[in-house]
């Protein structure tokens, strides 16, 4: 992955407290897959207070795991492929199609950006099946904040707190997830639509129907809207045929090879070529239509809609293509965060910003230890 | 903050605060105080300064920015439905009741989400997604009157959290105004966000952080089909094995839940739910889902259920069938009054595979002590609610009942769990947050509520232990409960 700059790698719980005693300012990372998200300029940009870049890849693997609590606890530097694996063998998975596993993603990277793909449609996202942290603060203090099981109540949820945190509340270090069986099979439809409005109008009412759908996707210029069933394979294939009935003649069955190929380049998002600059925009299908109008006629922004409608990803093919990017985000009032691009903010679009936001950073990092999440701060 | 021996700035600001709002949205006479003395946890009673019933977000916000600028401590309330003493209210401060907040701003099928002011009821959400084929999840068992506002502040569980998670799981964002009087809108309408979640950590924040004013809450599509299926056994042991195999099995049920004997012999006398005669224990499984998926799922439970050491298995036929199963396990709580005067309901959490031996601590405990205790809980989330009996007009029963419910909760810490997995820590379980977390946790999340609410004004007394509780009084059912209206989960 990416060492430029030079980055730290503590390979014990007291290195990584001795890293942050001993920097003015430190910024934990993963294994660089959405550097988007840790932009860190060059010196020579006139920037002297960068902070310190912390990888916990060395801080990795499975503490403890009780496939019939449905839970695991692993260390924040594990990546996502080997729990996605160890949980395999038990016929268990996280849901909610954590991203850029191909990739070499960290579970604590997977939490800092709140990276899900497709499958956060169903049963949710990182924040529903995050259930305990570990959490290093700035002061060298360890919080552990939430409970190893899959019903709890008791105090601030920090947990959610620190999905989508960035690094900049603390250093994570162990998680505690739940889990799922994995369906005994799964089934890809495909939909071909003359408009955006038809594939919206089309999605939304499977998105409501009682075929109780695992993930609804769309490739833009394709105009093609993907279905994914789960379930017994039995049904799963009822369902399909009930797709394809209301479909007029413009759906098929897409088969296994050809469906696991076009989920993972959603999840590995590599729909897009390598060097694109790569935005999650959270939108609903009202806002997601309006994107698509505005970045119709720009040959530089290609765009991929998943979770049926509530999140926009948009791949931009030059570095002045994101200043329309900018523009357009902010006029719709739409905010976008950049996971992977040779850029120096992560924010695109619109910022809102309140008093409560420096106080909860305070209270996280009374020692001003991370970054701000804003940079205007 | 005012004390009890300056009563002067309060009553001179408090006329004030009279003048920001009509007559019919002010009380401050004791008739009106006294029903707002305490909630579903009637153990403690507390009498308020004065009462203000917002009729708009503008009254929400003028009532939480002139308590943030005189330093008068406020709780926010909906239908008062909390079991740990939650909306209890403070002696010197005052109550802003919301439950003519009740308006459900918007509903919009595309995107399947509802926008909903705090006082709305839980059960009016669903009741206006029906004709979409839509629901909301989240299900207490309070449900027909507990409010939107409260499940977010509480975070809310019901019968589904183990496939569908708990309020927060459901709660996309919202708008709120702060204990600082800052109004700020968290979240939004799309199932994603960037940037920290700052609406998952408002909810279940317990009133400690300020007012939800609206709030954007998902919705799903309806099961289309259920299968329910009531299982006897003659040993709890055996009905938490079948709950392992179900585990196991790779299903997912909706719900599964556990009723122990004596609980069984309450809501038998109660509603005469026709439970199988002599179990020592009952599972109640539910699955849900299209036709097609039940169809197949329902022939792997039914083969697994059959190799359980069951006595005796129903299914239910019909719709109607489903809900006289349900009437039992619902009306468990309120039944066990029949048994007993009063009781305390806990809901710690164990591990799943560690519910047989907290049983059978509770169980020894029981023994030990000469207290009763009946057993009902969401065996699929580990999530216990042991009902201790006691009669609080024995002198010293409460405090021995009280005690007993204490050795379990410090048993779920011990076992790795939580001390509450949906009924919120309130007053009643503020005393054991720092054996459950250790000081630099609670160092922290007493930062984060300063951050929230420097002077803590809103909802002070609760989650953290230190300030005073108010009198107890004596234990009884909640006026709602004796008349069936709402139940324990």
């Amino acid at each position: 992955m990416n060492e430029k700059p030079n980055v730290l790698r503590p390979t014990t719980t007291d290195d990584l407290l001795d890293i942050i005693a001993g920097h003015r300012s430190v910024l934990p990372v993963g294994n660089r897959t959405k550097p988007g998200c840790s932009p860190c300029p060059d010196d020579a940009a006139g920037n002297f207070d960068r902070p310190a870049l912390v990888s916990l890849t060395e801080l990795s693997g499975i503490i403890e795991y009780e496939p019939s609590e449905f839970t695991f606890t692993a260390h924040a530097g594990t990546r996502v492929t080997e729990i996605v694996e160890i949980l395999k063998a038990k016929n268990q998975y996280l849901p909610f199609d954590p991203l850029l596993v191909d990739a070499g993603a960290t579970l604590g990277g997977t939490v800092a950006s709140n990276a899900a793909g497709p499958g956060r449609f169903r049963y949710g996202g990182v924040r529903d099946f995050l259930l305990a942290v570990c959490l290093i603060t700035g002061d060298g203090k360890t919080i552990r904040a939430g409970a190893k099981v899959v019903k709890n109540s008791a105090g601030f949820d920090i947990p959610k707190l620190i999905v989508g945190s960035l690094g900049r509340l603390g250093v994570m270090t162990e998680f505690t997830f739940k889990v799922f069986p994995v369906p005994s099979a799964r089934t890809t439809i495909q939909v071909r639509c003359r408009s955006h409005d038809e594939a919206i109008e089309q999605m939304s009412v499977a998105a409501s129907a009682r075929w109780e759908l695992d993930a609804i996707d769309y490739r833009v210029a394709e105009k093609t809207i993907c279905y994914r069933v789960a379930g017994p394979k039995p049904s799963n294939d009822l369902i399909a045929g009930e797709i394809l009935d209301r479909s007029s003649g413009n759906a098929d069955v897409i088969s296994l090879e050809t469906s696991d190929r076009y989920w993972t380049s959603v999840r590995e998002l590599s729909f897009t070529g390598p060097g694109a600059i790569v935005v999650k925009v959270p939108t609903t299908t009202t806002s997601f239509l309006e994107l698509a109008d505005a970045f119709a006629d720009n040959s530089n922004v290609e765009m991929h809609l998943s979770v049926a409608g509530s999140l926009t990803w948009l791949a931009i093919q030059s570095v002045p293509a994101l200043l329309d990017v900018e523009k357009t985000l902010g006029e719709l009032s739409l905010a976008g965060l950049v996971f992977r691009g040779p850029v120096e903010t992560m924010w695109l679009g619109q910022r809102r910003r309140y008093e409560i936001d420096r106080s909860i950073k305070q209270a996280m990092d009374p020692a001003n230890k991370f970054p701000s999440l804003w940079p205007d701060d | 903050m005012p004390t009890s021996n300056d009563r002067s700035k309060p009553s001179s600001a408090l006329d004030e605060l009279e003048s920001l709002f009509p007559a019919k949205q002010f009380f401050c006479e004791p008739a009106h105080l006294a029903a707002f003395e305490s909630d579903a946890l009637t153990a403690f009673q507390a009498r308020p300064l004065a009462i203000v019933v917002p009729e708009s977000t503008d009254d929400i916000i003028s009532a939480v920015r002139w308590c943030a600028v005189n330093q008068v401590p406020f709780v926010a309330r909906g239908s008062g439905t909390s079991l740990s003493g939650g909306s209890l209210p403070v002696a010197e401060g005052i109550v802003i009741a919301l439950n003519r907040m009740n308006k459900i701003l918007s509903l919009d099928p595309q995107d399947r989400i509802a926008v909903v002011q705090p006082g709305v009821i839980n059960l009016e959400v669903s009741r206006a997604a029906d004709s979409h084929g839509l629901y909301y999840a989240p299900d207490p068992s309070s449900q027909s009157v507990c409010t939107i506002g409260g499940n977010v502040a509480f975070n809310s569980g019901g019968a589904h959290c183990l496939k569908y998670g708990m309020t927060s799981n459901h709660v996309l964002g919202l708008k709120a105004v702060l204990a600082t009087g800052e109004v700020v809108t968290f979240g939004g309408p799309s199932l994603e966000t960037i940037g920290p979640d700052y609406t998952g950590l408002f909810c279940g924040s317990e009133g400690l952080f300020g007012v939800a004013l609206e709030i954007t809450v998902r919705l799903l599509p309806k099961p289309e089909r259920f299968h329910t299926v009531l299982v006897g056994y003659r040993s709890l042991q055996a009905a938490g094995d079948a709950v392992a195999a179900v585990i196991d099995s790779g299903l997912l049920p909706g719900a599964l839940e556990i009723m122990d004997a004596l609980a069984i012999e309450a809501a038998e006398a109660a509603v005469a739910c026709g439970y199988p005669e002599g179990a020592a224990a009952v599972l109640i499984v539910e699955l849900e889902g299209p036709q097609e998926k039940i169809k197949q799922e329902k022939l792997q439970l039914d083969d697994l259920l059959a190799q359980t050491g069951a006595f005796a298995i129903r299914v239910a036929v019909d719709s109607q069938d489903r809900l006289s199963i349900w009437k039992g396990r619902k009306s468990a709580f309120s039944a066990v009054g029949r048994l007993s005067p009063d009781f305390i309901v806990q809901d710690g959490v164990v591990p799943r595979n560690r519910l047989g031996e907290a049983l059978a601590r509770i169980e020894q405990l029981s023994r030990e002590t000469g207290i009763r205790v009946a057993n009902v809980f969401h065996a699929g989330d580990g999530n216990l609610h042991p009902l201790i009996l006691f009669d609080g007009k024995i002198s010293g029963a409460l405090e021995k009942a009280e005690q007993l419910a204490g050795q379990i909760l410090k048993m779920c810490i011990a076992m790795g769990g939580s001390i509450t997995g949906e009924h919120g820590v309130g007053i009643e379980k503020r005393t054991f947050m720092p054996e459950m977390f250790d000081q630099p946790t609670m160092d922290l999340m007493k930062r984060l509520r300063s951050a929230f609410d420097p002077h803590q004004i809103a909802n002070p007394g609760k989650m953290f232990p230190g300030r005073e509780p108010p009198a107890l009084a004596l234990h009884g059912l909640h006026p709602l409960e004796k008349a069936g209206v709402i139940s324990r989960e």
